[in-house]
């Protein structure tokens, strides 16, 4: 289970490389090029905050001004998902480097993690200017805990990892995987308290608890608490982080290690 | 990057370098899973509880890519495997690379490996030939500084300056070699593979990768080459292996296994022009006729062979491959409902894009025809048929001494001929190079000097 991270760790300047020739390679021949990782998901956001906000007139307690909650738990979450999503098709996508070079593949899977991260922390700048807009509009947002996010983001990047080096090697053997996921994703998105606070749920206990267990929601959690609230998550929660993050390295870098010697053959 | 492939006695072996091999492969066998629809769950079950897809299959559900294979390669040697398509040549070789893992056996390779199996495999198209000789050179195990320092070297060598800034996808296949080449012959292998990428680009770089190739041997770096170029690899190389079908056929001495492979792909050949020649018969016995078959059928041909490799007395074999300068008898059965009294028999050979080598008939022999009746053999022996190696198409013919046909049959058979050394042509004749005063030669191996090659090794 560990072999997979030291690999990673041994060959971490080509994964930077590689990193950078996916983020290079994504936006080139576009005009807007980088400009896109800010306007994707401001456009999700825009899409988001008036289908709930506007249309459905959803009033959930405590989390105004609405759109800036939105972006505490979409932005993280839309690492997550596109991570493992891309990540799932590593193999499957670069079959060519996979058979012909002699190659550390456990950094297929990890660079799509690394590069959606990147996209992420690039779309930054519009919470940063969304959290001073809703202090200046009087509301009581978040300040210096904000600071926490490295660590949040620090405690997600093994479970994210492990997940998408397990998914990319059990998709490569059945490509049943990738439609799997992404549908899985969708149902995790609506899952987790991302488009509404986990008290709006306090009157369906049944609800509630498929919801608080989804191993995604205790990121999200934090996430807004951090970037949101204001608060400084407790140790408790915290701690769940860990554990998932744990269990789900664990659980991915396994099977990836199960599947390793035949990957070439499947992908 | 494969440095940890090595064993644990590397240190050991380094003391010692003749002794050691650069590349011991033992009791290698590949078997490949089938890819039945009902079996995929089975076998992502094995996967997952052995870690091997194919360990547990019966040998109907799975392809034996090679099986058995044994050989060592010493530090400097070049190491060439020569076999058909699908004789297992490139699974062996990614094999060795590593990129594929063996079913069973020991692949150990010592010293820094760089794969030239398909070159720029890890071009990404969008990005700039530049930004991609970065990122190759990292997957072959170099660092930033290091390409950075070999970065002019390697455009001078690719000799796509021009172009460097350019996305690869706008580069030619030829150009996509030169760049992925250059950046793999700059990372210092002490182990290099070579998979037949010298047939892509143009003949000038292809001579300057092989003189590079010969540098980096005379460096001490050790060569696994594989190629479809029997003259190359009987060249470069210091011993070769021939791969049938997965299967090690034979190793040794370059030109020994070189021509045994020759040999056997003539009789393949062979085989082939006979199996051929005998549907056609079967075809015309049927009563077909075809635009290459056409006469009156007032005498007809019923029959063709080949015998090769007798003398005068017709004591050859049937066959359809043969060595230039062999006995060659070509033999053809006439037959006639009634009796003919003007009638020519004529063969002609001829290359199968249409140039005649050589023909001949009986009218222009000077004989005069009697009785033709009933069945007929006739035969046409060539003791000595000093044909240069190719295909041959044989035309046959029996026809009035007008030149109105009875029956003629173009391209009735095909057969392949084999030479020691290919010229250019047709011709084949028995020769000899002599050389007087201020000229002097490293490697002379005239016809004839052949049979004084020793040094040969067993399989």
């Amino acid at each position: 289970m560990l072999s997979p991270a030291r690999e990673i760790l041994r060959f971490r300047s080509l994964l930077g490389t590689l990193t950078g020739r996916e983020l290079k390679a994504r936006y080139r021949g576009s005009l807007l090029g980088f400009l896109w990782s800010l306007a994707n998901p401001l456009l999700l956001l825009a899409v988001y905050a008036l289908v709930f906000g506007f249309i459905f007139r959803a009033r959930f307690e405590g989390v105004e001004p609405y759109p800036v909650f939105l972006v505490a738990g979409l932005f993280p979450w839309l690492w997550a998902s596109t991570a493992l999503l891309e990540g799932s098709m590593a193999f499957t996508a670069n079959s060519g480097l996979l058979r012909k070079a002699v190659f550390p593949v456990e950094l297929l899977p990890t660079v799509p993690v690394l590069a959606n991260l990147v996209h992420f922390v690039l779309a930054l700048p519009i919470l940063a200017a969304a959290l001073v807009a809703g202090r200046y509009m009087g509301h009581p947002l978040s300040g210096w805990s904000a600071l926490l996010l490295p660590a949040v983001i620090l405690l997600q990047l093994p479970m994210l990892t492990g997940l998408a080096l397990g998914l990319s090697a059990l998709n490569a053997h059945f490509k049943d995987v990738r439609d799997l996921v992404s549908n899985l994703l969708t149902l995790a998105f609506f899952m987790t308290p991302i488009l509404y606070p986990l008290s709006t749920l306090e009157p369906h206990p049944a609800l509630w608890w498929a919801v608080r267990l989804n191993p995604f929601t205790p990121f999200t959690l934090a996430y807004q608490q951090t970037l949101f609230h204001g608060v400084v998550p407790d140790p408790e929660l915290w701690l769940q982080m860990a554990l998932v993050s744990a269990v789900s390295w664990a659980l991915g870098a396994g099977l990836f290690a199960r599947l390793r010697e035949t990957l070439v053959e499947a992908a | 990057m494969t440095d940890g492939k090595a064993v644990g006695d590397a240190a050991a072996v380094e003391e010692t370098p003749d002794g050691s091999p650069a590349i011991r492969v033992e009791g290698l066998t590949k078997l490949y899973r089938r890819m039945a629809p009902g079996a995929k769950l089975a076998t992502l079950k094995s996967a997952l509880t052995r870690g091997n897809l194919v360990r547990d299959l019966s040998p109907e559900e799975a392809i034996t890519a090679l099986d058995g294979i044994d050989f060592q390669v010493g530090r400097g040697e070049a190491f060439g495997l020569v076999g058909g398509n699908g004789s297992g040549k490139s699974t062996l070789l990614k094999v060795v690379a590593g990129i594929l893992k063996p079913t069973s056996g020991q692949v150990v390779v010592d010293g820094r490996l760089a794969a030239l199996i398909e070159l720029g495999a890890g071009f990404h198209p969008e990005i700039s030939g530049r930004e991609n000789v970065y990122i190759n050179g990292a997957v072959l195990g170099l660092t930033r500084r290091q390409v950075d320092e070999r970065m002019d070297s390697i455009v001078a060598f690719s000799g796509l300056a021009d172009f460097l800034d350019e996305p690869v996808k706008n580069y030619s296949s030829g150009m996509y070699v030169r760049l992925g080449f250059a950046v793999a012959v700059h990372t210092d292998p002490d182990v290099l593979l070579v998979d037949e990428v010298l047939a892509v680009g143009d003949q000038a770089f292809a001579h300057k990768c092989l003189r590079r190739i010969e540098e980096m041997l005379a460096d001490g770096a050790t060569l696994l080459f594989v190629s479809h170029d029997l003259g190359l690899v009987e060249g470069l190389c210091d011993r070769v292996m021939w791969l049938d079908r997965g299967s090690q056929k034979l190793v040794g001495e370059p030109r020994r296994v070189v021509d045994a492979y020759r040999q056997a792909v003539a009789e393949e050949e062979g085989r082939e022009h006979r199996e051929e020649k005998e549907a056609r018969e079967e075809e015309a016995a049927a009563g077909g006729r075809n635009e290459r078959r056409w006469g009156s059928e007032e005498a007809r041909i019923t029959g063709l062979r080949l015998v090769a490799g007798g003398g005068t007395d017709h004591d050859g074999e049937e066959r359809y491959h043969l060595a230039s300068g062999e006995a060659v008898t070509f033999e053809a059965t006439v037959a006639t409902d009634r009796p003919l009294t003007d009638f020519v028999f004529g063969f002609q050979i001829s290359t199968p894009r249409g140039t005649e080598v050589w023909g001949i008939n009986t009218g222009i022999e000077g004989m005069d025809p009697g009785r033709l009746d009933g069945e007929a053999t006739v035969r046409l022996t060539c003791p000595e048929l000093r044909l240069a190696a190719g295909e041959y198409l044989l035309d046959v013919a029996v026809h009035s001494e007008e030149g109105a046909p009875y029956d003629y049959w173009s391209h009735a058979l095909a057969f392949t001929v084999t030479a020691d050394v290919t010229g250019v042509g047709v011709y084949d004749p028995a020769h000899r190079w002599d050389f007087e005063g201020g000229v002097s030669w490293e490697d002379h191996r005239g016809p004839g000097s052949r049979e004084a090659d020793g040094g040969e090794e067993g399989p």
